[in-house]
């Protein structure tokens, strides 16, 4: 089987200062393969290697995602090759611009037969990427996946919703979002993460791609007209030492009821 | 300019949207809603409060909500409607995911209001999992929404008339098929309703060492919740009781966060708790930033004094 994993090189908000003025500013925040992407990593190795299939990762953003440390980072994690699309002017792109591109991509591979996401993204966290993308490959598009087996080629996957279980068998290609607790990924040790060095990377360029067919060519479809901190500073941070667990546990009761929290 | 908006629900199955019947009264136009799902679930949406109900049909037992995807994208644009509201669930996301692909409009995430302003469609969003927040307009295409889905929806007074239901003939995409189904016992337990949650995390050390968290919420009557990995990577906890942008939100009087470190990831899921408390070992632990109270130790010791404080 011919798998592709979507990853994306994101930074994680925890790291973001958000301005007073609502704006926010990543500058602290160090990007990396997203929190949950090596989940799909791993599913993907196992489903290549179960069928003798070849897996290759696959990312669109801004031009960081193709520095040498954002390739390695991606590369040792049971890759065999990489597809990067990276260009400045996708920076800022919502899941829709980042879905068309992504399947204009999809589309060059060819004879693709699952593309694998992560469940949702370290910096939007929507969950909708993978889905949108299934919506513009034409292909079938299941998110909460949490377990994916292969027989004969025949790709079966189950999911729990909350009041059932449901084995799904596919019959065609699909991109298929898979949740955290999928697999545990591998850990790259050193003789991974050296020879990510000399795995083959495929730089396509943004411009060339066939992207379609998105109304607004590229452009927002919305024009942001404010920006808001949400009000999250009224806690009263009062801290307590535990150095003697009953004096702590003594003054925190009484606390509490004095404010009327108990 | 002066025609009434038209705003299009997309149902997934599941007649659990209160949320986003909600979000479609308060744009105060004519609202229709595309559903997918049993006949029954067309008709709990029809009585609360939309205009029309467009029906795509018994589905076959085979046949999952994410094959009418590409139909439900081409109802939905057919009525050109002004705003598309769906659930932020898998199978919402996949409809709503169809409809962005078929218009290039963005996915909006994270919505808390929608307005009409000048003929214009304005929204409120948090992102970045509820860090910051922002006020769009929307200039070209549909906005497209997912909201969270809410309760089900149940027929209206008397005052909201029932609206009719249109099934329409669609193929649902083949290439996937439900081949087995079996049923899930999990645990019913309304956190939203328990007034406090004591919520355990990463600093417990064993799945035997619950019984300590057990007997402090039980000292406090509270409900037990915790972080994601506790319930998905440990799975110690089951997975209704996590908290956060992709677990559950809750608002409790009060909430106690053991052994949890506080990143915003979690902490948006009790950002409306009235009171927060936190008991960690390590005083540069992000939760101490977000807390009212914050105990500074090891809770293998404050947990139990916690506990044999409160039955004093
Ligand atoms: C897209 C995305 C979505 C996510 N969604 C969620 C979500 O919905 N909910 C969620 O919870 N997380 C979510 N996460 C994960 C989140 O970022 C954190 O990784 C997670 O909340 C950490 O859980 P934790 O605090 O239990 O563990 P850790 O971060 O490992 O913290 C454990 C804490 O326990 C303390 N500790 C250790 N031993 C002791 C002791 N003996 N006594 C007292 N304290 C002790 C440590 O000092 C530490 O602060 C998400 C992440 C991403 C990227
Ligand atoms: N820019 C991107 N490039 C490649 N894959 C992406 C990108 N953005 C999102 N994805 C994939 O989609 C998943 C969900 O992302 P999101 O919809 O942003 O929560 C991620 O875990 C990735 O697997």
């Amino acid at each position: 089987m011919k798998i592709v994993v979507a990853y994306k090189w994101a930074r994680n908000p925890q790291d973001a200062e958000v301005r007073e003025d609502g704006t926010v500013d990543f500058g602290r925040s160090r990007a990396a393969v997203s929190e949950y992407d090596p989940v799909a990593f791993e599913v993907a190795r196992r489903l290549a290697d179960a069928t003798g299939g070849e897996v290759i990762g696959l990312s669109v953003g801004d031009t960081s995602i193709g520095t040498s440390l954002a390739r390695k980072a991606a590369l040792s994690r049971g890759l065999d090759r990489l597809v990067l699309v990276a260009d400045d002017a996708l920076a800022d792109a919502d899941s829709t611009r980042l879905a068309a591109v992504l399947a204009a991509a999809v589309r060059t591979i060819e004879d693709v037969d699952l593309v694998i996401a992560g469940e949702s993204s370290t910096d939007l966290a929507e969950g909708q990427v993978p889905l949108t993308l299934a919506a513009g490959l034409g292909w079938t598009g299941l998110a909460g996946i949490c377990d994916v087996g292969v027989a004969d080629e025949v790709v079966t996957v189950r999911r729990d919703l909350p009041d059932r279980r449901q084995t799904l068998l596919l019959d065609g290609p699909a991109v298929l979002s898979v949740t955290a607790d999928a697999v545990v990924p591998r850990i790259p040790g050193m003789k991974e993460i050296l020879a990510a060095a000399k795995k083959p990377v495929q730089v396509l360029d943004h411009a060339s791609l066939d992207v379609t067919p998105v109304g607004a060519a590229g452009e927002a479809s919305f024009e942001v007209l404010s920006t808001s901190r949400p009000a999250d500073g009224t806690r009263r941070r009062v801290l307590i030492d535990g150095a003697d667990p009953d004096t702590a546990a003594a003054g925190l009761v009484a606390a509490l009821r004095t404010i009327g929290a108990m | 300019m002066n025609d009434p908006i038209q705003t299009c629900v997309v149902v997934a199955g599941d007649p659990a949207v209160s949320n986003l019947t909600e979000i479609a009264r308060s744009a105060s136009g004519h609202t229709l809603a595309v559903v997918v799902g049993p006949r029954t679930v067309a008709d709990a949406i029809a009585g609360a409060g939309v205009h029309e109900v467009v029906w795509c049909g018994e589905p076959a037992e085979e046949t999952p909500v994410e094959a009418y995807a590409p139909e439900v994208a081409r109802l939905v644009t057919r009525s050109a409607p002004r705003i598309v509201v769906g659930a932020a669930t898998p199978a919402g996301r996949a409809l709503l995911g169809a409809v962005a692909a078929a218009t290039g409009a963005a996915v909006l995430s994270g919505i808390t209001a929608v307005r009409v302003e000048d003929g214009r469609v304005v929204v409120d969003q948090e992102r970045y999992g509820g860090i910051a927040g922002r006020t769009l307009a929307v200039t070209s295409g549909p906005a497209v929404l997912a909201v969270d889905p809410g309760t089900p929806v149940v027929a209206g007074d008397a005052v909201t008339p029932v609206a009719p239901v249109t099934p329409v003939t669609v193929t649902p995409r083949d290439g996937v098929r439900i081949t087995g189904t079996e049923p899930r016992t999990h645990d019913t337990v309304d956190l939203a309703r328990a007034r406090v949650v004591v919520g355990i995390g990463r600093g417990l050390k064993e799945q035997a060492d619950l019984a300590l968290i057990e007997d402090l919420a039980a000292a406090l009557g509270a409900e037990i919740a915790c972080s994601r990995p506790l319930a998905e990577g440990s799975g110690w906890v089951g997975k209704e009781r996590y908290l956060g942008i992709s677990g559950q939100r809750i608002a409790p009087e009060l909430y106690l966060a053991i052994g949890i470190s506080g990143q915003l990831q979690h902490m948006a899921g009790v950002r409306d708790a009235r009171t927060v408390v936190a008991v960690n070992s390590d005083k540069n632990a992000p939760v101490f930033g977000r807390c009212d109270y914050g105990v500074i130790g090891d809770l293998y010791r404050i947990v139990p004094a916690l506990t044999t404080t409160l039955k004093a």
